[in-house]
């Protein structure tokens, strides 16, 4: 089974007026593709940091990473961004639906970004999917929370099944995707997300509080003070170096 | 073209309205105030060219050669030409001395005439003086010949028909000492009169309009070719009072232009720091979803462009509205019909868009495309950037770029940029003591408001600024304003001497006097008069210094008196007293050109004889004071063995016109000089230009509260959010209410106080550079600053936060979320 996403050695430190602080320290993993990991962790244990550096948000103070088979800590800001775009999809907390947009507007956005032609028949496909094919021109601010978080869904799996590539080779991240939701819409909106993730063979990182949650994953990592305190997961989900924190 | 798909879907969220709003608003305010301007110097120009009835004239006392003409007429200028000169008139046993003027049929080539065809009508605009074989008269003429139009009279060796009364003519102050009431006729007339014969004393005066590039290249040619005889006479040298009116009603305009450019770019720049701050989330939402850096500049550089492009077509066309609707509704307050502007304003409209949009609206999004997409998972819209004050570089400087050009003054340029460094440290220092003040005791209210200024310190000192800026421009324009009005309507008070006595013999001086004091008119005293030239200095003939000074080269009017005349002031050694009761007072400006000083010894020639004094004093004299001015006064008795003559002015109000004609009846050898219709021009002239200041001082206004509001919304959505968390906490309406405006209150306050000491900064400059007028503290400034700023932005901003506490709390939380 191919590998998805890879970490050797992860550092990243900030600076702060009190002088450095340690965000992450020595984390490596690796996961295969169209599986799912969970991260879960206190507040401040770094989950979110992981997130994003492992999407090629922002670059670790030290290690590599891999992704869909390219080095993004190699990468400019410029490379990591058009690699997102070829294959990276986002659901967050708190929706980060643009309020000036419709649903479907904000849905087409990342094909839009791509320059791609259809981006408005696709929007409209996977709104369908996530079952708001009627409430495609309402704006975020006519829709329940919960529906606004399917619309980031639409819009993450959107973003993964693009003309350049295929589902498959696409990763989703999601951060705490339930909450800002009530139990029963988040568990609507957790059962769509695993749904689409299995009808499309995605690799799917959640970080979220919830057990109940994590439990759904294929793996879990447990974090506190920016390393990995403990891990379910199969064999072929650790990463090659030693110290992998187990 | 994603930027114009994004640009409409934004522009539903409303974001870019602010900005969109803010621009086409500097625009248009540019755009108005540069075609008002412009329209209304164009119009000034041709006001005041009517004062020589062309744009440039020529003036010689003998015949210019045919090639001068020829040469004119090659260029392109149109051309005409009067002849001017003193005669007798004689109708039956009547005769009157008149002042001639001959006219060819192109005269007046700037201005109008007016007349009448019968005594009973209202005088009409006319465009040409009368026709061969006819003459026009001044009104009082007739009355003193006993002549009525339609009546023959002589000159010279012609018979006339007088066909009209001359009400106006435009250049009738070109020759200040023709004296006489005039008569109009045709040039092609005088040969027939015989009456100009070798060393007559005519003013031949040749008129040339055309355009500048014509003029210039015409006089270019002409000026080394004029002889002594010869003058070349423009605006400056025609009717200087009403140049200088001109200049400084001109940098008044550039100026207001300049600041209302200021004030448009600062309410862009709140506008758009706002957005940027808005959009930083959309921007982390884009860049996670595989937007790279260059594609958000891209996207929003787009964006940015093609709303410039539209609200600077749209301020554009508002702003030429806004003008024509102005010139219209003012129509009837011009003497002469403003006529359309140029391209200029439309150029200066498009550089305010390019240089609010490059310099204002550009650096948040070269920022915004800064922001981090982590902000994402992070929750954190505020973008802390270290280097947020490199962004504020290109702002003021595009603007100091822009003033220079709309100036052309690097020192009005360099002291603004200076007087805006200083408002924003200014606001800097005031922004702290306000925060550290102590005022949160005095109860809540004031410790939320003082909270709440607390938390936005930073943003507060460039809220203050802007607010300053704004209230600066609106009381420095309004101060400069009144100064230069009041100092306009001080030049020529409504009473001032309209009619000079001049040639006044001693033994007609009683009855003179008792004649002009019988009818009660206010005038000033009369004083002797003889003519002399200046020849040496110290036993230096003036010759060469002959060449140097126009006030020399005459013969001078040398008068005395013992009392220091009205409007003079002695500025340098002693006026005459028991111990000091010889030597001469000499006006400051020509002794400085003459490099004369205290001690000095003049030699004067007067009638042959020669006479020496020493120069025991300085003056300053005021030339507008329409009084007799002299040079040189010496001390009583000094000059009594010379034959004098007297001068005296007085105002003559208008129905009293008719009083010149008993005069020149009781004392036909005394010359009066009739200035009443020149003056009469001049104050037009001086009230359409006040009416220019007036009018766009009200577009600085608006520009002024344009920046208010700017500055209240670009801080608004925070403060909402608080203000709807409180009230959902419990907090009383008019608690919210009372705290919204200490808060408001006090940042005007803070501006109004700034603004006052830039107002006084920038008048204190103004007034001695530009306007060349005396320093004069303003009190009230100091109290009305910041009242008005407290008034201002404390109305503005509460009336902008009301919604928060008028609506549900929850409505306005999930509006803003």
């Amino acid at each position: 089974m191919s590998v998805m996403l890879k970490a050797e050695n992860l550092h990243h430190r900030v600076s702060t007026s009190e002088g450095p602080l340690t965000l992450l320290n020595d984390i490596s993993l690796q996961l295969p593709m169209g599986q799912s990991l969970a991260i879960t962790g206190a507040s401040g244990s770094g989950k979110s940091t992981l997130l994003g550096l492992l999407a090629g948000l922002d670059r670790p103070t030290e290690g590599k990473i891999w992704l869909a088979g390219e080095e993004i800590t190699a990468m400019d800001e410029e490379q990591r961004a058009a690699l997102r775009a070829r294959c990276v999809g986002f659901v967050f907390q708190t929706f980060q639906l643009l309020p000036g947009l419709t649903a479907q507007e904000n849905v087409m956005l990342p094909s839009e970004l791509r320059g791609e032609r259809n981006a408005g028949k696709r929007a409209q496909e996977f709104l369908e999917r996530v079952g708001l094919g009627h409430r495609l021109h309402h704006y975020p601010r006519q829709l329940s929370g919960g529906e606004q978080q399917r619309v980031a869904i639409a819009r993450a799996f959107c973003s993964i099944a693009n003309d350049s590539s295929t589902a498959d080779n696409g990763i989703l991240f999601a951060d705490e995707p339930t909450g800002s939701l009530d139990a029963h819409n988040g568990e609507k909106v957790i059962d769509l997300l695993f749904k689409l993730n299995e009808e499309t063979n995605t690799t799917l990182v959640l970080v979220t509080h919830e057990q109940r949650l994590a439990e759904r994953c294929g793996a879990h990592l447990r974090m506190a003070a920016g390393e990995i305190t403990t891990a379910d997961l199969p064999d072929n989900y650790l990463g090659d170096q030693a110290g992998v924190s187990v | 073209m994603l930027p114009l798909k994004l640009l409409g879907r934004d522009w539903r969220g409303g974001e870019l309205a602010l900005i969109a709003t803010a621009l086409v608003l500097a625009v248009s305010c540019v755009t108005a105030i540069a075609h008002f301007s412009d329209r209304l110097t164009r119009a000034m120009h041709i006001q005041s060219q009517s004062f020589l009835a062309a744009e440039r004239v020529v003036q010689s006392s003998k015949v210019v050669p045919q090639e001068w003409l020829s040469k004119a007429e090659e260029l392109g200028l149109e051309q005409a030409q009067t002849t001017t000169f003193a005669s007798m008139l004689s109708a039956g046993d009547e005769f009157q001395f008149a002042s001639v003027k001959a006219v060819t049929n192109a005269y007046p080539l700037v201005g109008h005439l007016e007349m009448r065809a019968n005594a009973s009508d209202e005088p009409r605009t006319v465009q040409q003086g009368p026709v061969p074989g006819e003459v026009w008269l001044e009104a009082r003429l007739l009355p003193l010949m006993d002549l009525q139009i339609g009546d023959q009279l002589q000159l010279g060796d012609g018979d006339f028909a007088i066909t009209g009364i001359l009400d106006h003519e435009p250049d009738r102050g070109a020759n200040l000492f023709s004296m006489g009431a005039r008569l109009m006729m045709h040039q092609s007339d005088l040969a027939a009169t015989n009456i100009l014969q070798p060393g007559s004393r005519v003013t031949y005066r040749y008129l040339f309009s055309g355009d500048d590039a014509a003029l210039n290249s015409y006089f270019t040619w002409l000026k080394p070719q004029l002889t002594e005889h010869q003058r070349v006479i423009d605006l400056e040298e025609g009717q200087p009072r009403v140049a200088r009116t001109l200049d400084r009603a001109e940098s008044f305009l550039f100026l207001a232009a300049s600041l209302a450019v200021l004030l448009a770019s600062v309410a862009v720049g709140l506008a758009a720091r706002r957005y940027g701050l808005r959009h930083a989330n959309y921007v982390a939402v884009m860049k996670s979803l595989g937007a790279g850096k260059n594609k958000i500049l891209g996207i929003y550089i787009g964006q940015m462009t093609a709303l410039a492009l539209i609200a600077t077509a749209i301020g554009l066309a508002i702003g030429s509205l806004i003008q024509a609707q102005a010139v219209n509704l003012l129509e009837g307050f011009f003497p002469v019909a403003p006529p359309p502007s140029g391209i200029q304003p439309l150029w200066v409209g498009l550089a305010t868009g390019v240089a609010c949009v490059i310099g204002f609206a550009m650096p948040p999004l070269f920022r915004l495309a800064q922001t981090d997409p982590m902000q994402t998972l992070r929750q954190d819209w505020s973008n802390p950037d270290k280097r947020e004050w490199l962004g504020l570089i290109p702002g003021p400087l595009s603007m100091l770029l822009l003033i220079w050009w709309l100036s052309g003054s690097l020192a009005i340029t360099l002291a603004l940029l200076a007087g805006l460094g200083l408002l924003i440290a200014g606001a800097a220092v005031v922004n702290r003591l306000l925060v550290r003040g102590r005022l949160a005791s005095l109860g809540g209210s004031w410790r939320i408001a003082l909270g709440s200024l607390q938390r936005r310190a930073g943003f507060n000192t460039l809220l203050i600024a802007a607010f300053g800026t704004g209230l600066l421009a609106m009381l420095a324009m309004f101060y400069a304003r009144t100064a230069l009005i009041d100092e306009w309507q001080m030049q020529l008070p409504e009473n001032a001497p309209n009619h000079f006595l001049v040639n006044i013999a001693p033994y007609e001086l009683d009855g003179v006097k008792q004649k002009v004091e019988g009818k009660n008119l206010e005038g000033t005293e009369f004083y002797p008069m003889v003519r002399g030239r200046l020849i040496a200095v110290n036993g230096t003939p003036v010759n060469e210094r002959e060449q140097k000074d126009g006030s020399i080269r005459r013969e001078l009017n040398l008068s005395w008196t013992d009392t220091v005349p009205a409007d003079n002031k002695i500025v340098a050694g002693e006026w005459w007293s028991e111990d000091l009761n010889e030597g001469v007072s000499v006006e400051v400006e020509v002794a400085a050109r003459l490099g004369l000083s205290l001690g000095d010894v003049l030699r004067f020639s007067i009638g042959g004889l020669e006479t020496e004094a020493t120069i025991t004093s300085l003056r300053t004299l005021d030339w507008n004071s329409m009084r007799p001015n002299f040079f040189m006064l010496f001390a009583p008795g000094s000059l009594d063995t010379f034959p004098a003559t007297y001068i005296q002015s007085f105002y003559l109000p208008p129905e009293d016109k008719l009083f010149v004609n008993e005069l020149v009846k009781n004392f036909p050898s005394v010359s009066i000089i009739e200035l009443d219709k020149i003056l009469e021009n001049i104050r037009e002239t001086i009230g359409q230009v006040a009416i220019a200041v007036e009018s766009v001082l009200a577009l600085m206004l608006v520009a002024g509260v344009l920046v208010l509001v700017a500055g209240v919304r670009a801080s608004i959505a925070e403060r909402l959010q608080e203000a709807a968390v409180i009230r959902t906490l419990g907090g009383r309406r008019q608690l919210l209410i009372r705290s919204l405006m200490i808060e408001f209150g006090l940042l005007g306050v803070a501006a109004g106080l700034l603004a006052s000491i830039g107002t006084e900064a920038t008048l204190a400059v103004l007034t001695q550079r530009v306007f060349d007028m005396p320093f004069q503290f303003h009190p009230g400034l100091w109290v009305i600053g910041p009242l008005a700023g407290a008034l201002l932005v404390g109305t503005a901003g509460t009336l902008a936060c009301r919604s928060a506490v008028s609506q549900p709390p929850l409505k306005v939380l999930r509006e803003l979320a």
